[in-house]
């Protein structure tokens, strides 16, 4: 930590240990039968790692130099423990927008930092919120004043391409009022050798009449990476945040995702994607918060599992005390591609008001052999339309990130990835389809 | 150039549905199929085409002199044949263009210029009378009877088959629709393709003439002959056919 780290953070870490030390490692369990484990992961043999700064984007990584896609509005890489990389354009830097590590906004903006750090996270959430609490070093500042119209999306990246890594990593974006831009966030990583640990938090805030696209990439390789993070986005009065989370790898997944319409008039649209393979382990638990009457929500949920993957999505609406007059629903769809994957998909609802609506709706579901049969007599391969179904299932979604270059990115890992389960599907539909004969 | 139906058996879930069916449709040629709801009409398109749900017991789907009884549905449609669904699937996110144009390219070596399917795709909607905002819609997704329909003939158009069976396609129609749909299919008979229209009614053929008309009661063909046949069973219904083979098997 630099000398002048201010003492409100240094007490706010102090109290993170002693969160940290006082938790065991979780073990999380759903209605009994769903569980998350960290029992294959050998924390004490990761720590966090130090690199030196790059002189321009070809030093990149390879695998975040494969992801960026266009001129970014501004970039910021934290690879390991370190800021690797800062860039901002001179126009956004012209309108007021910050972009810079988190560890340095905490002493060029301290009263915005203050008056913002971890307002809707907490160090008392758990171990690993209070570890990444605890520790995290560089971390990303995100501030666009009021009025400000960005259209270059702002990019922040975190990057694994070593072992034995533990990644701490915070987010804290503000976008004040009657603002307008697009934050891009990237998990990458590289297929690396060994385990890793990225812990994260992460919070916007979008102030009122903001309009934000948030969208999280993370895609951690074939590597053994384990991430355990809290997400959370807070829009105020009249503001509105289209939020698209897409996971597509890492070795075990274990996400809240948070998003609280806290005044009136918030409105909010909450798209998430999700694509498992091998012995991936997913586990999603989203909450679509209202606070406040007169606010909005619709929330997508799609994910496709192949292989030995298990993947489970939990999606709550709730609507607190007072928060009459709001609307929401949400919907979540996940796919099975292989016999030996394993999902849930559960939206659930607590409402503590009246005059709300509110409604949820989830399906697990194969592919339909129906609709497989209407492509081959179109003369399509049963595998080429087993991908076509596949992908159109995703489009919905993917149109939704609103962004050509993150969904040619989306769609072309998703290709990807169904190409490399290509004999498990077919065999799978084969053996639906050799079923469907017997029966 | 033909399709060749021998003696063919087919089961559902341990039903027999068909109990020995000939028919053989040739190129140049268009034949109807009429029968009552739950004669097996439906079963004899999908088993035609391969579906799998359909098991074939006994018999033959000889094309061209091929045997494809136990060909996968993709190789008998690049074979030539062809089936317009009664109940066409929903492609979720995949347009009409984008779905033409993998299907055109499913039975080609190197896939089809940008500009060559463009122009026979305008050719063949303005054929069908349908609007070009289609073509980007996603196929079959909130598309009335009509359009499902349409976007069927327009693949028919599209794929320009040697035999094509045409399940049901009158079904759930209104008049204009029906008409412009009958347009497109007499638009593409000719000696190059063959086709086989199965119906319950016959007012579709008030609009597409066959040369032959086939009844089958049963899982089997119980009458057979030219247009007249359609004619009667337009004033007299199914009923005299079925008292005919009553008789028929009782003596």
């Amino acid at each position: 930590m630099p000398a002048s780290t201010p003492s409100w953070l240094e007490e706010r870490r102090k109290a993170a240990l002693d969160a940290f030390e006082s938790e065991p490692v979780p073990t999380w369990r759903r209605s009994g039968f769903w569980t998350t484990t960290l029992r294959n992961l050998d924390l004490d043999a990761l720590e966090p790692r130090r690199y030196e700064p790059v002189t321009s984007t070809d030093e990149l990584p390879s695998v975040v130099r494969e992801a960026l896609d266009g001129e970014p509005g501004a970039l910021i890489v934290q690879r390991g423990a370190s800021t690797i990389h800062l860039e901002i354009d001179p126009a956004l830097a012209e309108q007021g927008v910050v972009v810079m590590p988190l560890e340095q906004a905490v002493v060029e903006h301290e009263d915005l930092v203050r008056e913002w750090y971890m307002h809707r996270l907490s160090e008392t959430e758990g171990k690993f919120p209070a570890a990444t609490a605890a520790f995290w070093t560089g971390g990303v500042f995100i501030h666009v004043p009021r009025n400000a119209q960005i259209e270059q999306p702002i990019q922040t990246v975190y990057v694994i391409d070593e072992g034995d890594t533990a990644q701490y990593a915070h987010t804290l974006a503000i976008v004040e009022e009657n603002a307008d831009c697009s934050i891009r966030e990237y998990c990458l990583g590289s297929d690396i050798e060994g385990q890793a640990l990225h812990a994260g938090g992460f919070e916007l805030y979008a102030r009122p009449g903001a309009r934000v696209k948030l969208a999280h990439f993370h895609d951690w390789g074939r590597g053994e990476v384990y991430d355990i993070s809290t997400k959370r986005v807070e829009i105020a009065r009249d503001a509105f945040v289209s939020w698209v989370p897409v996971h597509l790898g890492g070795r075990l997944i274990k996400h809240t995702l948070d998003i609280v319409t806290a005044e009136q008039g918030a409105d909010m649209r909450h798209t998430g994607l999700y694509f498992t393979e091998r012995d991936e382990h997913l586990d999603l638990f989203t909450t679509d918060k209202k606070e406040a009457p007169n606010t909005a929500g619709d929330t997508v949920w799609k994910g496709a599992l192949t292989g030995d993957s298990r993947a489970s999505y939990e999606g709550l609406i709730h609507i607190v005390p007072n928060a009459q007059e709001t609307h929401t629903y949400l919907q979540t769809h996940q796919m099975l591609l292989s016999q030996r994957a394993k999902g849930d998909a559960i939206p659930s609802l607590i409402v503590e008001t009246d005059n709300v609506s509110a409604s949820h709706g989830g399906t697990v579901g194969e592919l339909d052999e129906d609709q497989i049969f209407y492509m081959m007599s179109r003369g399509i391969s049963r595998i080429e339309a087993v991908q076509t179904l596949v992908e159109g299932y995703f489009e919905e979604v993917v149109q939704r990130l609103d962004d050509p270059g993150l969904e040619a990115l989306v769609r072309r890992r998703i290709g990807e990835k169904l190409l490399a389960a290509e004999d498990q599907v077919k065999e799978f539909v084969g053996h639906r389809a050799g079923a469907a004969q017997e029966a | 150039m033909s399709l060749e139906i021998q003696n063919l058996h087919v089961r559902i879930e341990e039903r027999e549905i068909l109990k020995g069916l000939d028919l053989t449709v040739r190129k140049g040629e268009t034949h109807a199929l009429m029968g009552p709801n739950g004669s097996g009409k439906s079963t004899l398109a999908n088993t035609i085409m391969g579906n799998p749900n359909y098991e074939v017991t006994e018999g033959k789907i000889l094309f061209n002199g091929e045997d494809l009884t136990e060909a996968d549905p993709d190789e008998r449609a690049r074979a030539g044949l062809f089936m317009a669904f009664q109940y066409p699937a929903t492609i979720p996110g995949v347009s009409v263009a984008n779905f033409l144009r993998m299907a055109v390219n499913a039975r080609r070596e190197d896939p089809i210029k940008v500009k060559e399917f463009g122009a026979m795709l305008g050719e063949n909607m303005e054929l069908l009378r349908i609007d070009r905002a289609f073509t980007s819609r996603y196929l079959n997704e909130g598309f009335s009877g009509g359009e499902k329909k349409r976007a069927e003939i327009l693949q028919l158009a599209m794929l320009k088959p040697e035999i094509a069976v045409l399940d049901e396609t009158d079904s759930g129609l209104d008049v204009d629709a029906l008409r412009i749909v009958s347009e497109g299919v007499n638009a593409l008979r000719g000696p190059e393709m063959g086709s086989l229209i199965i119906t319950h009614y016959t007012r579709i053929l008030e609009y597409v003439k066959p040369e032959f008309v086939h009844i089958m009661l049963d899982g089997r063909i119980v009458r057979e002959g030219g247009r007249e046949l359609a004619d009667k069973l337009d004033e007299q219904g199914y009923d005299f056919v079925r008292e005919e083979v009553a008789a028929a098997n009782a003596g």
